[in-house]
């Protein structure tokens, strides 16, 4: 916190007034530069909200998300400034996804086949090393979001910093709730070891992408289309950060706010031409609120 | 039907007074209640906004609650003590992502999975809700087929499997899932090129597992309409909340084509569009009739004892449809402002059956006809009967115009068939009774009967 917004003389700021005065100040340092819109705050907000509940499940199955979460609401999330990133990526993210979707082509019209209740698709088939890889990266992907279908991050997904700090403070909290119990202290501090490990070993779309990029091969340039062509954004941001060796949140944002002028070259690696670099082009442009690099404000 | 909305009041110190449930639910996962300064602070600072303001406002609101972001739009209307809220088209978030539409919070309940397949059937994500059995150990990539043990209908027949040739969305697939009966439902998916990428949906504990009271399976099948779940409760609002919003997009663009308000276009395009529009009103009628039929079919639906006039209500029912009327060059003889019939009866139910019945008057009359609506008292009944000079009905046609998806011997006149049906069922609602007169050639008298009121 900054001594700098409070004239000297001032009481101790209450945390509303606090909060108003911080984001004036970081208003009056960028006037021109656009703000968060409601639905990035409430999107980013509820992946910060999934992410907290479920590290605190891993935690201690017996802490209470709603009271972590009301507490924290109000006395401020102490991470804050680790999750804003990850979290406004994920947002961003989905609401590239929920924007594609919104506007994709009506499925096909199909003739009414003979309905006769053929065998179920022999799903046994072996699949080639490509359709497997690709099978994983849509596992990994659709573990990032909660049972009703809302944006979230995986814990597999996290760098082992973040998820630690994120642990820590939980178990901090946890701490003052369960104070004077030792025996339950020293449990905490067991599964914080263990989450710790267990984390280290867990694989998320970083690792589903890097496996995919490299069985790809030649392959990757038509794929890489294929990926734009569908609109299937996080198999396009997941074969990038392989390709650049970006963690893929990272790659997420930096594609998200990438001036399209310099698409093309962020995408070179994956060696596209510039026709399939188009709906790319047009999605992003379309994405309204979208904070793009270089600029002087929002496209 | 009116879409739902949800309505709320603060004070002038900002603390929440009153709320539907929506809304109360928002507050409380926020940590605050009944009686508590509103904790939405979105919602907050639009209160705050119209109350300097000091003028109505409408604006989108955003908020996140425990289990979904929710977007809505709310209307604020400020005054000396506070302001009143309504909040309408509410909707949780994500609508509907590329690869992963989500699940609407009343459909996922807290005892199913939720499920996704890609288009080889080969499973890409199961979760499971907090009430719901455990998820098996090593389902990634298997088969769904073979996580969940297919079971075949009263037919013989698959529903995945039938959708799965169709591309199109499934239901009731029964199954077995690690020992466990559950019923399988899903959406069909599509990518940005409009090909097919799989199934996402709903995997729900069979009733017989639930320790719930049985319910009777012959009460769930409608004898018209076969196993449309009618006496779901769901089922109202999911027809509603699938099918309003499509069809109202498709009669407003198709209106505003066939209107030639962005510039001209060929005449024949805009009858095309015409008929487009034509079509989505009466699908839109349809939704709405299939909603009635749902809550008034509803066991224990009662209809609400307002005191009411015959006469005023009929001349209200002209006021609203007399637009109608003079495109066809039809004249209504309305009852006179002394033409009064005291009544007891549900206000709106009672304009609704009038409505339906002018309505059908000015559908079935000649052009440059003439339509009389007429109040009465005979004993202990207050009634209105509306004749038309219209083609008339036999007396084999009255024997069933109030059945369901009867339409008076015509089949190009619009409706759904379900207006007199749903009429009849209101009246009797209110004990009273809808009944026609009527003969070939002599046009047609519907008169509705309702007990009288002495005033």
């Amino acid at each position: 916190m900054s001594d700098s917004v409070f004239s000297p003389g001032i009481d101790p700021p209450s945390p509303t007034l606090s909060a108003r005065l911080h984001e004036l100040a970081s208003y009056l340092a960028a006037p021109a530069a656009g703000r968060l819109t409601e639905e990035q705050r409430a999107l980013s907000l509820g992946v910060a909200r999934r992410l907290v509940a479920d590290v605190a499940a891993r935690l201690d199955p017996r802490i209470d998300p709603g009271l972590l979460w009301k507490e924290w609401l109000s006395g401020g999330l102490p991470c804050a400034a680790r999750l804003a990133g990850i979290c406004f990526a994920r947002a961003e993210e989905h609401r590239w996804r929920e924007q594609s979707g919104q506007r994709t082509s009506p499925p096909p019209v199909l003739t009414e086949p003979e309905m006769t209740n053929a065998d179920a698709p022999a799903a046994s088939e072996p699949l080639s090393d490509v359709d497997r890889a690709y099978l994983a990266l849509q596992i990994a992907d659709r573990r990032r979001f909660d049972v009703l279908g809302n944006p979230a991050l995986a814990v597999a997904d996290l760098d082992g910093d973040t998820f630690r700090a994120l642990l820590l403070d939980i178990a901090a909290w946890r701490l003052a709730e369960v104070s004077g119990d030792k025996r339950r202290a020293a449990e905490l501090g067991d599964a914080v070891r263990v989450a710790i490990e267990r984390q280290v070993h867990e694989t998320g779309m970083a690792h589903a992408g890097h496996a995919y990029y490299e069985i790809l091969g030649t392959a990757l340039p038509e794929a890489a289309a294929a990926a734009i062509a569908r609109h299937d954004w996080p198999t396009l941001i997941a074969l990038a950060a392989s390709a650049h060796r970006r963690a893929y949140d990272d790659m997420a944002i930096t594609l998200l706010t990438a001036d399209t002028a310099a698409l093309p070259s962020l995408l070179a690696p994956l060696g596209l031409d510039h026709a399939a670099l188009a709906p790319l082009e047009v999605s992003l442009v379309m994405l309204p609120a979208r904070a793009v690099s270089g600029g002087s404000g929002d496209e | 039907m009116s879409e739902r909305i949800i309505r709320g009041r603060v004070d002038r110190s900002g603390v929440l007074v009153s709320a539907d449930a929506p809304l109360l639910r928002l507050q409380q996962r926020a940590g605050a209640g009944l009686d508590k300064p509103l904790a939405l602070p979105h919602l907050a600072r639009l209160i705050a906004l119209a109350q300097r303001l000091d003028r109505d406002i409408s604006r989108p609101l955003y908020a996140a609650d425990d289990h979904s972001d929710i977007h809505a739009l709310v209307r604020i209307t400020p005054d000396a003590d506070g302001a009143s809220l309504e909040i309408s088209d509410w909707r949780t978030r994500p609508v509907t992502p590329p690869q992963v539409p989500a699940i609407a919070d009343n459909a996922a309940g807290s005892q199913s999975w939720t499920w996704e397949c890609d288009q080889q059937l080969r499973l890409v994500a199961l979760l499971s809700a907090a009430d719901a059995p455990a998820i098996p150990d090593g389902w990634e990539g298997r088969s769904l087929s073979e996580l969940f043990e297919l079971q075949p209908d009263e037919d013989g027949r698959f529903p995945v499997l039938r959708a799965l040739a169709r591309q199109s969305r499934f239901e009731s697939q029964r199954v077995q899932a690690a020992g466990i009966a559950m019923i399988l439902s899903g959406d069909a998916l599509f990518d940005a090129l409009g090909r097919f990428t799989g199934f996402r949906g709903l995997a729900v504990v069979a009733e017989e597992q639930m320790p719930a009271e049985p319910k009777d399976a012959a009460a769930l099948v409608d004898p018209a309409f076969g196993s449309l779940p009618l006496s779901d409760p769901q089922f109202g609002r999911r027809i509603d909340g699938a099918l309003r919003g499509p069809l109202s997009r498709i009669i407003a663009t198709a209106e505003t084509i066939s209107g030639q308000f962005d510039g001209p276009i060929r005449a024949d395009y805009a009858r095309y569009a015409g008929d487009i529009a034509h079509a989505g009103r009466h699908l839109l009628g349809l939704v709405d009739d299939l909603a009635d039929l749902q809550n008034i079919e509803r066991p224990g639906f009662k209809a609400a004892r307002d005191e009411i006039d015959l006469g005023d209500l009929a001349r209200r029912a002209v006021g609203l449809l007399g637009m109608k009327a003079e495109e066809k060059g039809i004249r209504i003889d309305a009852p006179r402002t002394d033409d009064k019939a005291p009544a007891t009866g549900e206000f709106r139910r009672v304009l609704q059956v009038l409505l339906n019945l002018l309505g059908n008057a000015i559908r079935y009359s000649p052009e440059n006809s003439q339509i009389w609506i007429r109040v009465d008292r005979d004993g202990d009944r207050a009634m209105v009967t509306v004749a038309d000079q219209g083609q008339g009905i036999d007396a084999e046609q009255q024997a069933v115009v109030f059945e369901k998806f009867e339409r008076l011997g015509r089949t190009d006149s619009g409706g759904s068939g379900l207006g007199l049906y749903i009429a009849r069922r209101l009246a009797r609602a209110m004990d009273g009774e809808l009944t026609v007169d009527s003969a070939p050639g002599q046009g047609a008298r519907f008169t509705l009967s309702l007990p009288a009121r002495d005033v």
